[in-house]
C-alpha cells in the first residue's frame, strides 16, 4: 500500500478506500464463515470444536494404517479369500457400530452401500475406527505374543481365518479367540489383526486415548470416528468449523481494525495509509484480545451470570457475610494504609530531600529499596516478629514488661496487624512520588515566600504544601490501590487469622462452584471499579492540576537547616529505618539460618546452613527458579519491544492514534493483578479461540499486561530527552535510518532500555498475586513455591528462599546501576 | 530608603571560593548592577544580601543594621526586602491578586489596605485587569510583572533583581528595562540588579560592579568603566575591543605585528604593553598614521563593519554607514586612532582572549 501511495499519489484515496473496504469485507467474511462454522458444528451434532481436531487426527491415522497395512495385506490375498474377508469385514463393521449405538450402525450401512467404488476400503477403515473406539479386548500377554509374531504372513493368515471358519487359527491367537464361534470369533480375529497392524503402524491405543479425551460424549465420539473413517470432513470444513470461534474473533478484529483505520484517516483528513498504523493496530489488537476482552467479559458475566441480566451477583456482595467482610476489610485496610503511609512518607520525603539531615542519600536509597522487595517477604518477616505466641517482638515485650507467657501483646494475625505490614510495605510508593515532586520544585518559589516575609514554616504551609498537593494525593491514591490489590500480604498475614480481603477471596473462590466463581467475579469487578476511579483521579484530574514548577535551570532544591534538630531528627529517622528495613530483613536472614526455629540462632548448635542447602538442591526449587527467570525474561523482552515501538511512535511521529496503545497500556497497569488473572482464566480456556490455560503463555501475558508500562515509560521518557536534531544531524551526515539508530539513538537510550528491561523483569520475577491464580504444576514460579513452602512446609526453608530472592533482586539492581552508570538503580 | 553596607564579604562552597573580599556601600536610592560572566559570584552576592546564603566571613549591614556576620544572621523574611527571581517564581496555585497580596497577608495587613496596595502596584506594572488570572494564563512578560509587583507591594527599601529579564524576548526586554528604571525613579527604592548583559547594565545603572571569579574588577558609573577600564578583562567585557601587543617607548608605541607601525602615546608605561582599541575609535582619514589594506566590509545600515589588514593583524573598524559608497572602490586605506587603552603586559591577556572565544 505504501508503494501505491508513493507511485500514484493522486489515486491514493481510491486505493486506500478499496483497501479499507477489502479489510472490512474480509472481516465480515471471516465473521460469517465463523458463524457458518458454528452452524455446521451444530448440524454435525458436536458441542466442541475439539471434535474436528479429533477427526482430523484420526482420519490421518486411519488412512496411514490403511495404506501401510490393511491395503497391502488384503491385496496380497487370493481373489476368493479377499471376497470372503470383505464380506466378513462389512458385516462386522456394521454390527460393531450397531452395538455401540443405534443410528451409527444405520449410517455405516448406508455409507458402505452409498459408496460402491470404494466400499471394501471404507468397510475396512470403518471397522478399524470401531476397533479404536471400543478398544482391544485382548489381554496384555496375548498382545505381546501377537506383537512378537507380527509379520505380513501372520496378518494374512488372520484375515483368511476371519473369512473361512474352517481354517485353523494361529497359536498366538488361541488364548484370545478361545471357544468363540461365528461372528464373535471373526470379530476377535479382526481385533488381533488390527492390534498387530496398529502396533506396527503407530501406537493406536495412545491415539485412541487422545481422541477420547478430546470428545467426551459417547455418541459424538462414535460420530467423529465414523466421519473420520469415511473421510467426510474436508480440510476446509475442519478449519472453518474446527476453529469457528477463532475465525469469528479474527473477523471482528479485522472489522474493528478497518473501522479504526478509517476513523484515524478521517481525523487525519487524508486518505493516505501510513505503515506505522500497522504497528499501532498490532499492539492495540493484542491488548484488546488479551487485556480488554477478559476484563470486559468478566464485567459482562457479572451482570449476566446465567445469560440474562441480573444484579444478583452484586447483591451477594453485601448479602453474603463472607463477601461483605472481605469488602470491609479491604477498604479499611487500604484506607488506613493510605493514611499512615502518606503520613510517614511526607515528612520523610521532606527530611531526606530538603533538609541537611545526616546521611540523606543513604536513607533515601534505603527507603526506596523496599519498593523493589516482594511484599510477601515483608509479610513473612513481620509474621516472625509479631506472631502472638513466638514472635520475637512479643517475646521482648513480655520480658520487658513482665507479662508472663500469655500470647501477645501484639498479634499480627489481625486487621491492625495487616495494616501495619501493608504500611511498612507501601509507604515507599508515596515516598517516591512525593520526594520526586519535592526535589524537582523550583527553590525560588519558596525563596519568594521567604523574601515576602514568611517564616520557613509559614512558607512550608502556604507555598510548598499547596503546590505539593497533587503529588501528595497522587502518592496517597497509589498506596491505596496498591494495598487494595495486594495479595501477598493478606494471604500470609490475613488468612491464618481469618482476616480475608477481596484478593484472598478471589483466589480462594477460583475454580470452585459457579456461585463462588460469580462471587469472585463480583469482587474483581468491584476492585477494578475502585482501581479505575483511582486511575481516573490520578491520571486525569490530578495531571491537569499538576503545576509545572520545574525551572529552566538545573534545580538544586534549597536545603533547610535543621540546626538543633539535626541530630535528634537523624536519630529518629535512623530508628525508623532500623524498624522498617533492617529488622525485617535481618529476621528473614536469621530465621533461614536456624535449625530449631524456636531458639535463637546464637544458641549452640542452632546455627545451620542446612535450610539453604536443602532448599536450593531440590529439583522443584530449581525448576521453579528456572521458570521464574524464563517467564520474567520473556515478559521483559516482549515488553521492551513494545516499549521501543511505542517510544518511537510517541516521540518521533505525529501519527494519529499513537496514544491509543499508550492508553490501553496505562489502563492495564492500573488494573489490579487478580482482576487481570481472573479475567484471563475466564476467557483463555478455549472459549474465545485460544486455549492457553495452564501454560506459560498465560502467565507471561498476564505479567506483560501488568508491568509493561514501567518499561514503556522509561524508554519513552528517555526518547523524549534525545532531541530530534541529534538524529537529524546524523542523517545529514549521511547515515541511514538504521545506522542512525545504531550509532546515535541506540547508544543514547541504551541505559533506559536496560532499565526498562529490568523494571519489567524484577516484578515479573517474584510475582505472586497473578501466579497464584494462573500457575499449573509445570509452570510454578519461585514466588509461588515460596508461598507454598511458607504455608505448608518449613518457615526456615522459605526464609532461605526469600533471602535468596532478595539477593537476586539486589544483584539485579546492582547490575542495572552499573549498566546505566547509576542513572536508574535504586 | 535603604543602604547596603558590605564589609569584606567572602563566600566559599567547600574549598571553592566564589566571592572574595567584597567591600562597598550601596547608597540609598542607588541603582547598582552586579555584572559579570556566569559563575562569577554575582548571584551569590545577591543571595547573601537577601539572606539565602550566609557569608563565610565579613559583615553585611542593611541601613546600618548588622544582618549577616559573626554570630548574627537575620533570615530573609525579617530583612524587609523585595526580590524578583530569574524564573519569576510566581506561585502557580494562586491567582495574580493573591500572589501580589502575599507579602501583605503574611504581615496580617487589613483586607482593605491589602486591596488598595495591590491595586496600586498592579497599576504600576500595568496588570490591573489581570488580577483574577492564574499564572498559567499569563505570558512570560506578564508573569515577570507579577513578580515585580509582588516584590514592590510591601514598599521595601531594597529591591533585589536576579537576572529578571533573561527569560524574555529582546523587544520585551528593552521595554521592561525602561519600566524598571521608571519604577525605581518613581519610588526612590535602592536596587541591586544582577545581570550578565552589559547593555542592560549600561542602560540602567548608577554604578556597575564588574565581577570576575569572585573578585570585583572595577566599580563605577557606566562611562568610567567603559572608557577607563581598570584592566584588560574590563576592557574586553564591555563593548567591542581589539588587543595588540606593543612596546611602549617615549611618546610612542611600536606594534611589531603591524609591520612595526607606531602609535603616538603620552602615557607613562614603558616596555611590553597590551594596546586595546575599540573599533569605533578608529577613523578612516587621508592622513591617518596607520596604513592598511581593506579586506572586507559588511554594510549594516547604520554602520559599516570593516576588517583592515595591517601587517599580520586584522583590525576591526566601525565606520559611519554613510561612508559606505566611498569605501567600496578603495583597497589601500589610512586610519587614525582617536583613542586607545594601554595596559601593562602582565600575561593575563591570552587567558582572557581564550575565554572570549
Amino acid at each position: 500500500m505504501k508503494d501505491h501511495s508513493s507511485l500514484h499519489r493522486e489515486k491514493t484515496p481510491v486505493f486506500t478506500k478499496c483497501g479499507l473496504a477489502a479489510l472490512f469485507l474480509i472481516g465480515v467474511l471471516l465473521l460469517s464463515a465463523g458463524l457458518g462454522g458454528r452452524q455446521i458444528m451444530e448440524a454435525d451434532g458436536f458441542s466442541s470444536e475439539n471434535a474436528y481436531r479429533v477427526i482430523y487426527a484420526l482420519s490421518g491415522h486411519v488412512n496411514a494404517v490403511y495404506r501401510s497395512h490393511l491395503k497391502p495385506d488384503t491385496d496380497a490375498l487370493e481373489e476368493n479369500d479377499r471376497a470372503g474377508v470383505f464380506s466378513a469385514v462389512r458385516t462386522l463393521a456394521v454390527s460393531s457400530f450397531e452395538s455401540q449405538c443405534e443410528n451409527a450402525g444405520k449410517d455405516a450401512e448406508n455409507a458402505i452401500l452409498l459408496s460402491p467404488g470404494s466400499e471394501d476400503e471404507t468397510a475396512l477403515k470403518l471397522l478399524y475406527a470401531a476397533y479404536l473406539v471400543s478398544g482391544p479386548k485382548i489381554n496384555s500377554s496375548a498382545r505381546k505374543a501377537i506383537a512378537s509374531a507380527n509379520s505380513p504372513e501372520f496378518r494374512r493368515r488372520l484375515l483368511r481365518c476371519a473369512a473361512d471358519d474352517t481354517l485353523p487359527i494361529p497359536s498366538e491367537a488361541e488364548s484370545t479367540v478361545g471357544d468363540l464361534v461365528g461372528e464373535e470369533k471373526k470379530a476377535a480375529l479382526m481385533q488381533i489383526y488390527f492390534v498387530s497392524s496398529g502396533s506396527a503402524g503407530g501406537n493406536s491405543a495412545e491415539i485412541a486415548g487422545e481422541i477420547k479425551k478430546g470428545v467426551r460424549d459417547r455418541e459424538q465420539q462414535l460420530h467423529a470416528f465414523r466421519m473420520a473413517a469415511l473421510g467426510e470432513v474436508s480440510f476446509f470444513r475442519q478449519i472453518i468449523a474446527g476453529h469457528s470461534k477463532t475465525v469469528v474473533l479474527l473477523g471482528i478484529i479485522l472489522m474493528f481494525d478497518a473501522v479504526l483505520l478509517a476513523f484515524l484517516m478521517l481525523s487525519e483528513k487524508t486518505w493516505r495509509f501510513d505503515v506505522k498504523w500497522i504497528f499501532i493496530l498490532l499492539i492495540v489488537d493484542f491488548l484488546l484480545y488479551f487485556q480488554m476482552l477478559p476484563v470486559v467479559y468478566m464485567v459482562f458475566r457479572s451482570f449476566f451470570p446465567e445469560g440474562s441480566f441480573s444484579l444478583g451477583v452484586f447483591q451477594r456482595l453485601y448479602t453474603d457475610p463472607m463477601n461483605l467482610e472481605a469488602l470491609k476489610n479491604t477498604l479499611i485496610a487500604s484506607f488506613a494504609t493510605m493514611i499512615f503511609g502518606t503520613a510517614i512518607a511526607f515528612p520523610l520525603a521532606f527530611l531526606v530531600g530538603r533538609t541537611n539531615l545526616y546521611g540523606r542519600k543513604f536513607f533515601r536509597s534505603l527507603f526506596v529499596i523496599t519498593y523493589m522487595v516482594p511484599p510477601y517477604v515483608g509479610a513473612m518477616a513481620w509474621l516472625r516478629l509479631m506472631n502472638p505466641n513466638v514472635g520475637t517482638v512479643n517475646l521482648w515485650l513480655r520480658t520487658l514488661f513482665g507479662l508472663g507467657d500469655s500470647p501477645g501483646p501484639l498479634n499480627v494475625y489481625t486487621l491492625p496487624g495487616m495494616i501495619w505490614v501493608l504500611t511498612t510495605f507501601y509507604y515507599p510508593y508515596a515516598f517516591i512520588t512525593i520526594s520526586r515532586a519535592m526535589e524537582k520544585m523550583d527553590p525560588s518559589l519558596e525563596e519568594a515566600g521567604r523574601v515576602s516575609g514568611a517564616s520557613p514554616l509559614k512558607t512550608l504551609f502556604t507555598v510548598t504544601l499547596p503546590m505539593m498537593m497533587p503529588s501528595l494525593i497522587g502518592g496517597a491514591l497509589l498506596v491505596f490501590i496498591s494495598a487494595a490489590s495486594c495479595y501477598g500480604i493478606p494471604s500470609i498475614v490475613g488468612i491464618p487469622g481469618n482476616v480475608n480481603t477481596v484478593t484472598t477471596r478471589i483466589v480462594e473462590y477460583n475454580g470452585q462452584s459457579q456461585v463462588k466463581m460469580n462471587d469472585a467475579t463480583a469482587l474483581a469487578v468491584f476492585l477494578m471499579a475502585v482501581a479505575l476511579i483511582v486511575l481516573f483521579i490520578s491520571d486525569v484530574v490530578l495531571a491537569r492540576k499538576q503545576y509545572i514548577t520545574v525551572s529552566g535551570k538545573s534545580v538544586r532544591p534549597s536545603i533547610v537547616d535543621l540546626r538543633r534538630w539535626r541530630i535528634p531528627l537523624t536519630v529518629m529517622v535512623s530508628l525508623f529505618a532500623v524498624v522498617m528495613v533492617v529488622i525485617p530483613f535481618a529476621t528473614i536472614l536469621l530465621t533461614s539460618l536456624k535449625g530449631d526455629i524456636g531458639k535463637s540462632v546464637l544458641d549452640s548448635g542452632n546455627f545451620t546452613l542446612n535450610n539453604w542447602i536443602s532448599i536450593y538442591t531440590r529439583n522443584e526449587t530449581i525448576s521453579c527458579l528456572r521458570n521464574s527467570l524464563l517467564f520474567a525474561a520473556c515478559t521483559a523482552t516482549a515488553g521492551l519491544v513494545i516499549a521501543c515501538v511505542m517510544s518511537y511512535l510517541m516521540q518521533r511521529t505525529r501519527i494519529r492514534g499513537r496514544t491509543i496503545p499508550n492508553f490501553l497500556i496505562t489502563l492495564g497497569s492500573g488494573t489490579p493483578s487478580v482482576v487481570i488473572a481472573l479475567g484471563l482464566i475466564m476467557t483463555m480456556r478455549g472459549s474465545f479461540g485460544l486455549d492457553i490455560y495452564n501454560t506459560a503463555w498465560i502467565m507471561i501475558i498476564a505479567y506483560l499486561i501488568k508491568y509493561q508500562m514501567m518499561g514503556m515509560r522509561t524508554v519513552v521518557s528517555a526518547m523524549s530527552q534525545i532531541h530530534v536534531s541529534l538524529e537529524e544531524c546524523s542523517q545529514v551526515s549521511g547515515a541511514g535510518w538504521l545506522t542512525t539508530m545504531r550509532r546515535v539513538t541506540g547508544p543514547l537510550i541504551f541505559p533506559s532500555i536496560a532499565a526498562g528491561w529490568f523494571l519489567i523483569f524484577i516484578p515479573s520475577f517474584y510475582e505472586l498475586s497473578m501466579t497464584a491464580l494462573l500457575y499449573s504444576s509445570s509452570t510454578k514460579t519461585i514466588g509461588f513455591q515460596l508461598y507454598e513452602y511458607w504455608t505448608n512446609t518449613s518457615q526456615s526453608m522459605s526464609c532461605a528462599m526469600a533471602f535468596g530472592i532478595l539477593l537476586i533482586v539486589v544483584v539485579l539492581n546492582f547490575i542495572l546501576g552499573r549498566l546505566t552508570k547509576g542513572e536508574f538503580s535504586i | 530608603m535603604a543602604s547596603v553596607k558590605i564589609s569584606h564579604i567572602t563566600k566559599s562552597f567547600g574549598d571553592n571560593p566564589v566571592l572574595k573580599e567584597f567591600t562597598d556601600t550601596f547608597r540609598d536610592g542607588e541603582f547598582v548592577t552586579l555584572l559579570g560572566p556566569s559563575g562569577c559570584g554575582k548571584t551569590t552576592m545577591l543571595r547573601i544580601i537577601a539572606g539565602f546564603e550566609k557569608p563565610t566571613s565579613g559583615e553585611l549591614y542593611l541601613d546600618d543594621r548588622l544582618v549577616s556576620g559573626g554570630k548574627t544572621f537575620i533570615p530573609p523574611e525579617k530583612r524587609a526586602i523585595g526580590m524578583v527571581f530569574q524564573s519569576y517564581a510566581v506561585w502557580p496555585h494562586m491567582n495574580v491578586f493573591d500572589n501580589v497580596a502575599y507579602p501583605l497577608a503574611i504581615r496580617h495587613t487589613a483586607k482593605s489596605e491589602i486591596r488598595n496596595s495591590v491595586d496600586r502596584v498592579l497599576d504600576i506594572v500595568h496588570l490591573k485587569q489581570y488580577a483574577e488570572r492564574f499564572p498559567n494564563q499569563l505570558s512570560g512578560g506578564q508573569q515577570q510583572r507579577v513578580a515585580l509587583a509582588r516584590a514592590l507591594v510591601a514598599a521595601p527599601g531594597l529591591l533585589l533583581l536576579d537576572e529578571p529579564l533573561s527569560n524574555l524576548d529582546a523587544k520585551l526586554r528593552e521595554s521592561m528595562r525602561f519600566e524598571i528604571k521608571e519604577i525605581q525613579k518613581k519610588t526612590g527604592i535602592t536596587v541591586v540588579y544582577v545581570t550578565h548583559d552589559q547593555t542592560e547594565a549600561m542602560a540602567m545603572s548608577d554604578r556597575i560592579f564588574l565581577i570576575n571569579r569572585g573578585v570585583v574588577q572595577q566599580s563605577g558609573p557606566p562611562e568610567d568603566i567603559y572608557n577607563r577600564p581598570a584592566n584588560q578583562f574590563v576592557a574586553d567585557f564591555l563593548g567591542k575591543v581589539d588587543f595588540f601587543k606593543g612596546i611602549a617607548e617615549d611618546g610612542r608605541i611600536v606594534i611589531p605585528s603591524m609591520e612595526g607601525q607606531v602609535l603616538p602615546y603620552k602615557g607613562s608605561l614603558r616596555g611590553n604593553v597590551d594596546v586595546a582599541i575599540r573599533p569605533e575609535n578608529i577613523l578612516f582619514q587621508q592622513d591617518g598614521e596607520i596604513r592598511g589594506t581593506l579586506e572586507a566590509h559588511y554594510y549594516l545600515g547604520d554602520v559599516d563593519d570593516c576588517r583592515v589588514k595591517v601587517g599580520s593583524e586584522t583590525v576591526r573598524v566601525i565606520a559611519d554607514g554613510y561612508a559606505h559608497a566611498s569605501l567600496d572602490s578603495r583597497k589601500e586605506v589610512r586610519m587614525h586612532v582617536r583613542d586607545m587603552m594601554v595596559f601593562k603586559d602582565d600575561g593575563t591577556l591570552d587567558e582572557i582572549l581564550m575565554i572570549r572565544t
